[in-house]
């Protein structure tokens, strides 16, 4: 019934259709897996936007953290790994003693960490007494990564605060703030004696 | 043959299926969902432990949290809880009415206190008319739980303010609190109320006095033997084994009858932890509040757990806990589901 022709072209077309289509599934799978979170970063320099994809190109740092809650429930320490918040702090300016962290998520949840804190001054605990102990070289991270897989989405997918260093310590889960997408440096408020008041 | 096989092996396959899908198989049991506020860990885990004892057809799930969090966990969060016990029973209006709940039940309370060990500094000495003259002195240590973080910690503020108009001693706060963080803590005085500012960055000058993110953080310290005293709830204190300095009612945040004084003084907070939440804090009666939110997943096996919270078993562990119980008051008497109304004393009356 058909020409030899006619058939030629019509396997051309089904084979044109089935990789138009086999493209289109793959590029939607990709674009799937691809992070659109975008973190804004505020410093005395301005105000920058950084994809996901640009903060895991930064330089980053591995270590253990972990942390608990306010009844005691332990999660970790696992292994981390995420660019050192001083680092975003410094793309738009850096961070002083006369300044703090604000750290936001868009579910309403903020922080904020003194100047020490963000240099790794936190209280540590022992994960199998919950007891505090000395910690060294604790580092404060925006993570990304915990036993080398991204976050999970309770775990706070893609970006969340990490408290993470060499030793395997525990700290306080309020700082571990989950969902990060605004992170701003702002000069500390000058406090007043109560006679000032 | 081999094609017979085959066709008989996918067919057996399939009732099998089927018989699954009919539900033949062992059914899961119902998960009941109790999120509570930390300072009610141990009578409700002592709870939850002998409710499922009682009915084991239900799987008792809990988790606890600070009290904000646990009305965030089905606010903020998306998440399903069938019950919700918070430290603070005004979060459940504020924060839940009307999409998520529309009625609450006042169920228990709580008051501050010092706690102190025998290896405390004046231990002997200490007592409810001259706590703020031993705490005030330089060699004695006394930690909080954070006022940014923990409820207890700010309510320990408050408690020190008023301390000031009870005892009538207008330096309480500042010997304290105010000259002993950088930057300070400001009160401000207006018309007989006080507003107490709390920086967004609060850190201690010295080791005088110790923050933690909770009060659990702050007894640990206190069991180590690195500060003297603590501020803490009665319960927790009681639950811990420790002696406690009694404050008074006007003080303790546990008077319903003082409830007018505790209004003269609020917390101001430097920041806003929850965006749901106000900045300001008002000084008021400690009541813990229970509710089933509007979207629970098995409301019939919460309500059984309520009942069970606020009959004679629920009272006995609390009891047995030191945590006090209150005769149940609701805010809303004609939401709450009916097998729930015997419970209750009284609608509202506050």
């Amino acid at each position: 019934m058909w020409g030899k022709r006619s058939k030629s072209i019509f396997s051309v077309f089904l084979v044109v259709a089935i990789i138009c289509l086999l493209s289109i599934y793959i590029y939607g799978h990709w674009q799937n897996g691809r992070i659109s979170w975008k973190l804004t970063l505020t410093g005395k320099e301005g105000t920058k936007e950084l994809t996901f994809y640009q903060i895991k190109e930064m330089s980053s740092y591995q270590g253990w953290g972990g942390f608990f809650t306010s009844v005691g429930v332990v999660n970790g320490p696992d292994k981390y790994k995420g660019v050192p918040v001083e680092d975003l702090c410094a793309q738009v300016g850096g961070i002083s003693p006369k300044d703090c962290l604000w750290v936001f998520s868009p579910d309403g949840y903020s922080m904020v960490f003194s100047y020490e804190q963000v240099r790794g001054d936190f209280v540590a605990y022992d994960p199998q007494t919950l007891k505090e102990i000395p910690a060294r070289g604790l580092k404060m991270l925006l993570g990304y990564e915990k036993n080398k897989t991204f976050f999970t989405e309770e775990e706070g997918k893609p970006l969340r605060i990490v408290l993470a260093g060499r030793q395997k310590l525990l700290t306080e889960g309020h700082y571990w703030v989950k969902w990060v997408n605004k992170i701003e440096v702002r000069p500390v408020k000058k406090g007043l004696r109560e006679d000032e008041g | 043959m081999k094609v017979k096989q085959i066709i008989a092996g996918i067919i057996l396959a399939g009732l099998f299926l089927s018989l699954n899908a009919c539900g033949l198989r062992e059914k899961e049991k119902p998960k009941l969902k109790v999120i509570y506020a930390g300072s009610l860990i141990q009578p409700l885990e002592e709870a939850s432990k002998q409710f499922n004892k009682l009915y084991p057809e239900v799987e008792v799930e809990t988790e606890g949290h600070g009290s904000i969090q646990v009305i965030r966990y089905v606010t903020d969060l998306g998440k399903k809880a069938d019950v919700l016990l918070v430290a603070d029973y005004s979060l459940i209006s504020s924060l839940m009415y009307d999409d998520y709940a529309n009625w609450y039940i006042k169920f228990a309370t709580n008051q501050l206190v010092i706690a102190y060990t025998e290896k405390s500094k004046y231990a002997a000495k200490i007592n409810s008319a001259n706590w703020y003259e031993i705490l005030s002195l330089p060699e004695v240590k006394f930690g909080l739980a954070h006022p940014l973080l923990d409820a207890c910690g700010y309510r320990s503020l408050m408690a020190i303010q008023l301390a000031e108009l009870y005892y009538q001693k207008p330096n309480i706060f500042k010997y304290l609190i105010a000259n002993n963080f950088d930057p300070s803590v400001k009160v401000q005085k207006d018309d007989g109320n006080y507003t107490i500012f709390i920086p967004e960055v609060i850190k201690p000058l010295s080791q005088k006095v110790s923050l933690r993110g909770g009060s659990i953080q702050v007894l640990a310290l206190l069991d180590a033997g690195l500060i003297d005293y603590a501020f803490e709830y009665r319960s927790v204190a009681l639950q811990h084994g420790l002696k406690f300095v009694e404050l008074p009612p006007q003080i303790n945040l546990s008077s319903p009858v003082c409830d007018d004084f505790y209004r003269r003084v609020k917390v101001n907070f430097g920041f806003q932890r929850f965006s749901a939440i106000g900045n300001e804090q008002a000084g008021k009666v400690i009541f813990y509040g229970l509710t089933i939110p509007k979207n629970a997943r098995n409301p019939l096996w919460a309500e059984e757990y309520v009942k069970f919270i606020l009959g004679p078993e629920g009272k006995k562990i609390f009891t047995e806990h030191e945590h006090p119980v209150i005769p149940p008051e609701a805010d809303n008497l004609y939401q709450i589901p009916p097998a729930l109304a015997p419970f209750i004393k009284k609608e509202k009356t506050w």
